[in-house]
């Protein structure tokens, strides 16, 4: 019933900062090892620079038209419908297992090893799938929620880190180079796999101001350095050798005898990836024209699981589903290339003809 | 239309059967033609005094002379029956309507029309204070069974000619009455036309209490956990909402208004919120809502802990509960479960029973079920604990009952299966239900998510009235409403 109502572009916006910042939640540390936390800084800055270009072009679109780029590539290029949705269907879908696949390894290995890793799966693409039936309106309506648990959960994560920083060692020197410095920044242009979701259910927000994605980078950046801080300085080289640096950060927290915080972290992980596997199915069944439909959803929710067990039992298949660089280019393509060839287009067929 | 007394009389018995209440009072007035006339009542439902002052007693002296069987009906209507409360009726369906409401109907041979005189005695519960909404500090009226005793308590406090009743009749074999009842200026068009649509969409053939009705009015496709359609027995609480834009539907013979659109920060909201002091007001808000959290979560999180992730207990408590656990033969999660479904068991009994009963079913369960099962170890006190505090928590906001009940249940048996991880994704797909429920076209949810800070005045706070009288509060502008404002009409 929701579905027709344009909604709050701020929310819109919120969840996709909860996504951006969470993100970060399930990043195994891949930061150049011998760089200095005012370098990482120097990174963070890189990667959502980085992202905010790759930002631009969807917002042009957004600016000009009030719509998104399926909306404008329907109305200016109607042929092209099918091969686009088909791009931004392979685009969705290898975000949601870039993800996924991090999440089932960190509860599997971290938290519950008797747990089944396709059985979480099943279960958790079987919520989202119900979530994708209500819409991104909805989505995004308990995104509020998400971000009143996620304050709690950094304040009780960062709170309770405090007694653990050794102060001794904070230095703010630079130690680094330009192939680090490179390093860094791919790992810190994750977060722009929001652009493309941006790109493809823009069209269904209102009172869209330019300052909304910049704050959303902004923040994401805050969190991102307060993590990296508390890593390098309350954990020190301990987590070098771990995986899921912020698992341990959340695990090594407390507050006088009251610890177990991690609870909240793997409550705010579980509900994180919930969204953005929710918002990708949302964005699946927009960019094939059927949006809400059931069937196009448990279709692609087939696809995801179907790889998601591959990846698990045959190694290959999850080195090209976790590969960094191959993300990168398939976040690039739907978040900027494909924006910015339907935004000339459309100026183009907009353009006063003599 | 002429009329046949005859042909009535004839008719009625037909329809009704010769069923032992109808009571038909043949009189043959006072004219050259000896025109006849009938009185229909039926038994137990006018008060016979006054039938006779208003109607039988000037009615027979008067003298007629020759005038026509039409004439001597409308001398009758402007000058013989002394009532206020007289409605002209042209069919047949319309008497019966009218007769088996409590009127009296005078027919006059030959004449067109018929007379329903407002003579209705029957008994009836005095206004009291209702049971399920007990206030400190405010009116101790409560609605009533009879629909026009409950309109005359909310015209009682809107004075105004703003303040609008429609009446319409639901149920093809109860012809219930019930009245629809809004601020003509402050309620959306829209809300009201929707409203009526859904009535009349009610094809039941008996309607016999409000909640027979909620679910015709509830949005389609939307979460029917938590209900749409609020409730209320108290004349002030319906007044307050009726400003708000909102619409209440009286029925007749229920005490129960139904209040619609119905937001859950609503039920959070209570009649002595706004009679209290600000900070007090404020603070039994925050109980009511730590209340609501810990009956729908404190059993499935005991459960998902004591099962799966006992190290988050404190050593102390981890100590004590382990020991306690360790002595019972069951599973922790078939002990909650257990314990939980004998609560509601024991509930159910205790509204039942007769109330000299009811000590010795108190002292049954809190003894027998309670204290001796503990002691032989059938069940630990860590569980009874905990169950008994979420019941207790669960009757602050009474009206969620239901979805608070259901979905203990369903986070014991979600936290016994998969642990913490299952409480929280239960969670979440529990909110993306709430968030997309909507009441008559209004986001259930309104004021959380979508989010108004404006609104937060009256959601986990009661800000003064001071600060509340700055800003009028309409349900058709709440945001992504999906109804229009009246202004706009």
């Amino acid at each position: 019933m929701q579905a027709r109502i344009k909604f709050s572009s701020k929310r819109f916006l919120l969840a996709l900062m909860l996504c951006a910042c969470s993100i970060i939640l399930l990043q195994n540390d891949d930061l150049a090892a011998d760089t200095s936390f005012t370098f990482q800084l120097l990174g963070i800055l890189g990667g959502l620079s980085v992202c905010f270009v790759l930002f631009l072009p969807s917002l042009f679109i957004k600016i000009r038209t009030d719509g998104d780029v399926l909306q404008l590539a329907e109305r200016c290029t109607p042929r092209a419908k099918l091969p686009l949705a088909a791009v931004y269907s392979c685009c969705f879908v290898y975000t949601a297992l870039y993800f996924l696949l991090p999440y089932t390894e960190m509860f599997h290995t971290k938290y519950f090893p008797e747990a089944s890793p396709c059985l979480i799966t099943v279960v958790l693409l079987a919520c989202c799938v119900y979530a994708a039936c209500k819409g991104v309106n909805v989505i995004s309506r308990f995104g509020v929620f998400l971000f009143a648990f996620a304050l709690l959960t950094n304040i009780l994560m960062f709170g309770g880190s405090v007694s653990e920083v050794d102060w001794g060692h904070c230095t703010f020197a630079l130690r680094g180079d330009a192939g680090e410095f490179l390093q860094n920044t791919v790992y810190f242009v994750t977060p722009a796999f929001i652009i493309p979701i941006f790109a493809c259910l823009s069209g269904c927000v209102s009172n869209f101001r330019l300052r909304q994605p910049v704050f959303a980078l902004v923040f994401t950046g805050i969190k991102y350095a307060a993590v990296i801080f508390f890593i390098c300085f309350a954990l020190g080289d301990y987590s070098r050798r771990q995986g899921f640096q912020t698992f341990l950060l959340s695990r090594v927290a407390h507050f006088s005898t009251f610890a177990g915080i991690e609870s909240f972290y793997l409550a705010l992980s579980t509900m994180a990836v919930f969204m953005i596997l929710s918002l990708l199915l949302c964005c699946i069944t927009k960019s094939v024209g059927r949006s809400g439909e059931l069937r196009p959803i448990i279709l692609f929710t087939g696809i995801i699981l179907a790889l998601d067990v591959a990846a698990t039992y045959l190694d290959p298949v999850r080195e090209v589903l976790t590969n960094p660089l191959l993300f990168v280019v398939l976040t690039v393509i739907p978040a900027a290339v494909i924006p910015m060839i339907w935004y000339f287009i459309g100026r183009k067929s907009n353009a006063p003809k003599n | 239309m002429k009329y046949s007394v005859v042909e009535i009389k004839t008719n009625l018995e037909r329809q009704f059967a010769q069923s032992a209440d109808l009571t038909v009072r043949e009189l043959t007035l006072n004219s050259d033609a000896c025109v006849k006339a009938l009185v229909l009542t039926m038994e137990g439902l006018v008060d016979k005094e006054q039938l006779a002052q208003s109607v039988i007693n000037p009615l027979l002296p008067c003298e007629f002379g020759s005038m026509a069987p039409s004439a001597v009906a409308e001398c009758v209507f402007r000058s013989v029956i002394a009532s206020s409360d007289v409605t002209e009726l042209e069919t047949i369906d319309e008497l019966i309507t009218y007769l088996t409401s409590g009127f009296a109907v005078l027919a006059i041979d030959g004449a067109e029309k018929m007379y329903a005189v407002g003579v209705q005695g029957y008994a009836f519960r005095g206004v009291s204070e209702p049971e399920s909404e007990v206030v400190q500090r405010g009116s101790r009226e409560g609605f009533s069974e009879p629909l026009r005793v409950n309109m005359s308590l909310i015209r009682r406090r809107v004075k105004s000619p703003e303040l609008v009743f429609e009446q319409m009749t639901v149920g093809s074999d109860s012809r219930t009455q019930l009245m629809l009842c809004y601020l003509q200026s402050k309620v959306s068009r829209e809300l009201l036309a929707t409203l009526k649509e859904r009535l009349n969409s009610c094809d039941l053939e008996t309607v016999l209490a409000s909640g027979y009705l909620s679910d015709y009015l509830e949005d389609r496709q939307t979460s029917r956990l938590f209900s749409g359609v609020g409730i209320s027995e108290r004349p002030d609480t319906v007044c307050g909402k009726l400003t708000e834009g909102r619409i209440a539907v009286i029925v007749d013979g229920t005490p129960a208004v139904i209040i619609v659109p119905r937001l859950f920060v609503e039920e959070f909201q209570g009649v002595d919120d706004y009679s209290n002091r600000t900070y007090y007001a404020a603070f039994v808000r925050v109980i009511k809502y730590i209340s609501f959290f810990t009956a729908v979560f404190l059993p499935g999180l005991y459960v998902a802990l004591a099962q799966f992730h006992p190290e988050y207990f404190p050593t102390w408590l981890l100590i004590s509960t382990s020991e306690s656990l360790a002595k019972t033969p069951f599973p922790v999660t078939a002990e909650v479960l257990g314990i939980t479904l004998v609560y509601e068991i024991m509930k159910e009994a205790g509204l039942r029973i007769p109330k000299s009963l009811g000590h010795a079913v108190s002292i049954v369960g809190a003894l027998v079920i309670g204290e001796s099962a503990v002691t032989a170890g059938i069940i630990s006190s860590s569980t009874l604990m905990v169950v008994a505090t979420a019941a207790i928590c669960s009757y602050v906001t009474s009206s969620l009952y239901p979805p608070i009940m259901m979905l203990r249940f369903i986070l014991i048996a979600v936290g016994g299966l998969t642990g913490l991880w299952g409480i929280t994704l239960a969670t979440a797909v529990i909110l993306i239900s709430m968030c997309s429920k909507t009441s008559l076209g209004v986001p259930y949810m309104s004021s959380l998510a979508p989010f108004s800070f404006k609104r937060m005045r009256d959601v986990f706070i009661r800000a003064s009235w001071k600060q509340l009288a700055r800003h009028t509060i309409r349900v058709q502008r709440f945001p992504e409403t999906e109804v229009t404002d009246a202004g706009k009409n």
